[in-house]
C-alpha cells in the first residue's frame, strides 16, 4: 500500500488561556485525502485545535509542521497555504450577497476569470445557492448558510479544510444534507477534512478516523470502525474515563 | 426678496461638506467599530497642509492641494500604525480606542495652533475675485460649486469602491465580520491601513474645500467630526448611501432653522436632531 503523504503533524501542542491550559501536549496529524473527526466533551479542546492551525490563538509551545516544515500560523498566510477553516455558528458575511461571499471567499485569488470558474465549480456542488446569488447571506435559512459557509471556504481549493461544528443548530435533515456534502465534498477534490463534530453518529459514518479528546489531551485514536466498535466514545462523553 | 432658493443651495453646500466628513468617518468606523475623534483635526490638517504650502511658500495651488490630500492621507495611515492597530492587537476596547483618538485630537490640534496661531485662515488667496454663479434664484461661488461637484464624484467613487471592487468587498467583508474576513485570507490590519489612508484623505479634501470657502481655524475640525457623526448617526450607520442622506437633512435642517431663528442656534439644531433620531430611530433612516 502507498503511504499517502502527511500534510499536516501538530507536535506536543499547549495552549494556555490564561493560566488555563486549553490543550496539553497535542498531538496530531493529518493525511492526504482523509476525513478525520475530532471529538470529545464541552472545553476538551476541539475547536482550540482548529483555532492553532489557523493561527487565531497562540501557541504557547509545541510545533506545527506543513509538508514536514516548521510554520508559525499567520492566519492569512494559512490560507494561503491551501488552508480553510468554516468556524462554528454558520458565519456568512450576512450584509453581502451570497455571490459576494463567495468572492470574498476566494480573496487571495487574483486571475478575474479562475475567480468565476472556482465560484461556478463551488455552485455545482451547492445549487442551492446558485438560485439565490443576488440574496443578502443574512436572509438564508440555517441550512442555507451553512452550505455558503462550506462554499466559500471551497473557493481557495483548500488541500485542508477544517469545520467547527458543521452541524450546530441544524434540524436532523439539513444535518444529513450537510453531512453528505463534506463527504462529497472529500470524494471529489480528495480534500483533507478535520472536522470537530458532536453529531458523533452521523459523524462516523462519513470520517475514516478520529482522535478523542478530554481535558485538553489526546486520550484515544482509532479508525472510524474501531470507534464505532469501542465504548471509549461513552466513557469520555459519561466522564467515566480513567 | 424669497430666501427659499438660497436657503437651498447653502443646504446643499453645508450637506456635501458634511458628506465627505461622514462617508470618510464611516469608512473608518465601519472597519474599526470605534469613534475615531482625531478624524475632524485630520480634516483641518489637510487644509493647513495647503495654507503652508501655498500661502507661505508660495507653491503651485494645485500642487499644495495635491499634497495637502495626500498628507491628511498618510497622518491618518501614521496614526493607525503606530496608535490604532498596536492598541487593536494588545485587544483594547473600543473605549480606550476613543480615548486614545481623544488624545490625537488634542495634541494635534495643539500643534496646528502653535504652528499657525489661532487665526482664520483662508485658502483663497483673491476672494474677492471668486466667479458667482446665479442658479435657482440663488447664487453660488466658484469654490461652492467644486464642493458639490467634488462631494458627488467622491460618493460615487466610494460607492463603485465598495461594491465593484474586491478591495472594497474587503472593507464590507471586515465591516461584516472581522474574524471571518481573517478566515478568508484578507490581512485585515493591511486593509485597515489603507481604510485610515482613503478615510483621512477624504476628510483633508473637506477641509481644504472648506478653506477655500469659509477658511479653517485648528479647533474647528471637532465641530466638523460631530455634524459628521450626526449625519452617520441619522442616515444609519455602516450604509454609505444613508451618511450622504444624513448629511444632506442635517444641512437642509441647519440652513432652514436659522430662516426663523439666529444662525447661533445652528449647532444646537444639528443636535437636536440627533437626539429626536436617537430616540425615534436609532437605527437611522436607511438602516432597518
Amino acid at each position: 500500500m502507498i503511504k499517502k503523504e502527511i500534510l499536516l503533524q501538530l507536535k506536543n501542542i499547549s495552549v494556555h488561556y490564561g493560566g488555563v491550559k486549553a490543550l496539553d501536549g497535542v498531538n496530531l496529524e493529518l493525511d492526504e485525502g482523509e476525513i478525520v473527526a475530532l471529538m470529545g466533551p464541552n472545553g476538551a479542546g476541539k475547536s482550540t485545535i482548529l483555532k492553532v492551525i489557523f493561527g487565531l490563538v497562540p501557541l504557547h509551545s509545541g510545533k506545527i509542521l506543513w509538508h514536514q516544515k516548521e510554520i508559525t500560523p499567520i492566519t492569512y498566510e494559512v490560507v494561503q497555504m491551501g488552508i480553510a477553516f468554516v468556524p462554528q455558528g454558520r458565519r456568512v458575511f450576512s450584509n453581502l450577497t451570497i455571490a459576494e461571499n463567495l468572492e470574498i471567499g476566494g480573496f487571495i485569488v487574483d486571475n478575474k476569470k479562475e475567480l468565476k470558474r472556482r465560484i461556478e465549480e463551488v455552485l455545482d456542488i451547492f445549487p442551492v445557492l446558485k438560485r439565490k446569488l443576488k440574496l443578502k447571506a443574512g436572509s438564508l435559512s440555517g441550512g442555507e448558510q451553512q452550505m455558503l459557509a462550506l462554499a466559500r471556504a471551497l473557493m481557495i481549493d483548500p488541500k485542508i479544510l477544517l469545520l467547527d461544528e458543521p452541524s450546530l443548530g441544524l434540524a436532523p435533515k439539513v444535518v444529513k444534507e450537510v453531512f453528505n456534502k463534506i463527504k462529497e465534498i472529500n470524494e471529489r477534490h480528495k480534500t483533507t477534512i478535520l472536522v470537530v463534530e458532536h453529531n458523533i453518529k452521523s459523524l462516523l459514518d462519513i470520517v475514516h478516523r478520529g482522535y478523542i479528546l478530554d481535558k485538553g489531551k489526546i486520550v484515544f485514536q482509532a479508525t472510524s470502525n474501531e470507534l464505532r466498535q469501542s465504548d471509549i466514545l461513552e466513557k469520555v462523553f459519561m466522564g467515566k474515563l480513567a | 426678496m424669497n430666501v427659499i432658493p438660497q436657503l437651498i443651495l447653502n443646504s446643499i453646500i453645508a450637506g456635501s461638506i458634511y458628506s465627505l466628513i461622514a462617508i470618510s468617518f464611516s469608512l473608518i468606523y465601519n472597519v474599526t467599530k470605534f469613534f475615531n475623534l482625531a478624524h475632524g483635526v485630520l480634516a483641518i490638517i489637510g487644509g493647513y497642509t495647503v495654507f503652508y504650502f501655498a500661502q507661505i511658500l508660495n507653491w503651485n495651488i494645485y500642487i499644495a492641494i495635491t499634497f495637502g490630500i495626500v498628507f491628511a492621507g498618510f497622518i491618518g495611515l501614521i496614526l493607525d500604525k503606530i496608535i490604532y492597530l498596536p492598541l487593536r492587537r494588545r485587544k483594547a476596547s473600543n473605549m480606550i480606542l476613543l480615548v486614545a483618538s481623544l488624545g490625537i485630537m488634542t495634541a494635534l490640534q495643539a500643534l496646528l495652533s502653535i504652528l499657525f496661531t489661532n487665526e482664520f485662515r483662508t485658502l483663497s488667496r483673491n476672494i474677492n475675485e471668486q466667479k458667482i454663479f446665479q442658479l435657482l434664484n440663488g447664487s453660488l461661488t466658484q469654490t461652492q460649486v467644486i464642493i458639490i461637484f467634488v462631494a458627488i464624484l467622491i460618493t460615487i467613487f466610494i460607492v463603485l469602491l465598495l461594491f465593484k471592487t474586491q478591495f472594497g468587498k474587503a472593507i464590507r467583508a471586515i465591516s461584516d465580520d472581522d474574524e471571518v474576513a481573517k478566515i478568508v485570507g484578507i490581512n485585515t490590519d493591511k486593509i485597515i491601513s489603507y481604510v485610515f489612508f482613503l478615510g483621512s484623505a477624504i476628510a483633508g479634501i473637506a477641509g481644504i474645500l472648506m478653506g477655500f470657502d469659509i477658511g479653517i481655524e485648528p479647533t474647528m475640525g471637532l465641530n466638523l467630526l460631530l455634524k459628521g457623526i450626526v449625519a452617520v448617526i441619522i442616515g444609519g450607520i455602516g450604509n454609505v448611501y444613508g451618511s450622504v442622506l444624513g448629511a444632506f437633512v442635517l444641512g437642509f435642517a441647519e440652513n432652514f432653522s436659522m430662516w426663523k431663528i439666529a444662525g447661533e442656534w445652528k449647532d444646537a439644531v444639528a443636535f437636536i436632531l440627533l437626539i429626536i433620531f436617537l430616540l425615534f430611530k436609532p437605527r437611522g433612516i436607511m438602516n432597518k
